[in-house]
């Protein structure tokens, strides 16, 4: 898939595994990268990013293997966000999918 | 490449940021590195997986000087900024120089008019103190209505620049999150 593309996507992926439970960064990226292909190690800049601007907040916790993980929670302005893309999203690849469907048929 | 090289490298890249930056940084790749290692899989496999960490570091730094600029704008921190953000590739180089230089150009060219306009004035008295015969009250009026329109021109010149740098602020933003990162491999 397209570089660009995937990395606008990426942020709407990362918001989305959060918004049901908070989640540390080395899980999110497997989530990830078990469905599409990315670099792996471009997902903690960009959580890096949302976060500063308040769109999660981190924490450590201890785990019963090893040391403590870093983990993030959506905060209000993320979910906010969060609907946004998910819309946004929807009504594009909504478009995307009738233009694919209209050229399919015409051929 | 071994987690300490992986992590050397970033360091590396990272140059720049202030050492709590880095070090907050370096702690969550180290944090992936031994979760992974946890998990089974070597560190080359990992690092493998995450990418180059010179890119990585690109990444980081240019968002860290927009950052920057937008804290505080001065014309070293955008020009930070920019040069950032066209490290991170040729394609930038063409997408954000080319843009902000007409910006620049266009901006400054308005300025240059306001300025012109507000002084001018002044011209025309000089010129009739150099060439006295040659004094028109026409001049004079033209002169004073530009005089008027420059300083317009300047006080809306002052909200179009402060406007334009928030928007080629977000611009850069807007580059650094589509550009950069979704990239396999490089």
């Amino acid at each position: 898939m397209n570089v660009q593309f995937k990395k606008g996507v990426l942020e709407l992926c990362v918001l989305v595994l959060l918004d049901k439970q908070d989640r540390y960064g080395y899980e999110l990226v497997q989530k990830i990268s078990d469905r599409i292909e990315i670099s792996e190690g471009s997902v903690y800049p960009l959580l890096r990013r949302l976060t500063k601007e308040e769109y999660f907040t981190t924490y450590l916790k201890e785990s019963t293997e090893g040391p403590s993980r870093k983990y993030y929670r959506l905060t209000e302005k993320g979910r906010r966000y969060l609907n946004e893309l998910v819309n946004e999203w929807r009504e594009f690849s909504n478009a995307v999918n009738q233009l694919i469907k209209e050229g399919v048929n015409s051929d | 490449m071994t987690k300490e090289e992986f992590l050397n490298k970033l360091n590396e890249a990272l140059r720049g940021l202030s050492l709590n930056e880095r070090r907050d940084i370096l702690q969550d790749y180290e944090e992936h590195f031994v979760i992974g290692l946890e998990e089974g899989k070597t560190e080359a496999e990992i690092a493998e997986r995450l990418g180059s960490p010179s890119s990585i570091g690109k990444e980081l730094l240019a968002s860290y000087h927009i950052d920057r600029v937008e804290q505080s704008v001065t014309a070293g921190n955008i020009l930070r900024a920019i040069w950032a953000v066209i490290g991170l590739g040729f394609f930038n180089l063409v997408i954000v120089l080319g843009p902000f230089i007409g910006l620049v150009g266009v901006i400054c060219g308005l300025w240059v008019a306001s300025l012109g306009f507000t002084v001018s004035p002044l011209l025309v008295i000089f010129d009739f103190l150099v060439h006295p015969g040659t004094f028109e009250l026409f001049s004079l009026f033209v002169s004073i209505g530009l005089c008027g329109l420059g300083i317009l021109l300047g006080a809306g010149m002052y909200f179009v620049t402060k406007v334009l740098n928030k928007g080629f602020i977000r611009y850069l933003k807007f580059n650094v999150s589509l550009v950069k990162g979704g990239l396999k491999h490089e």
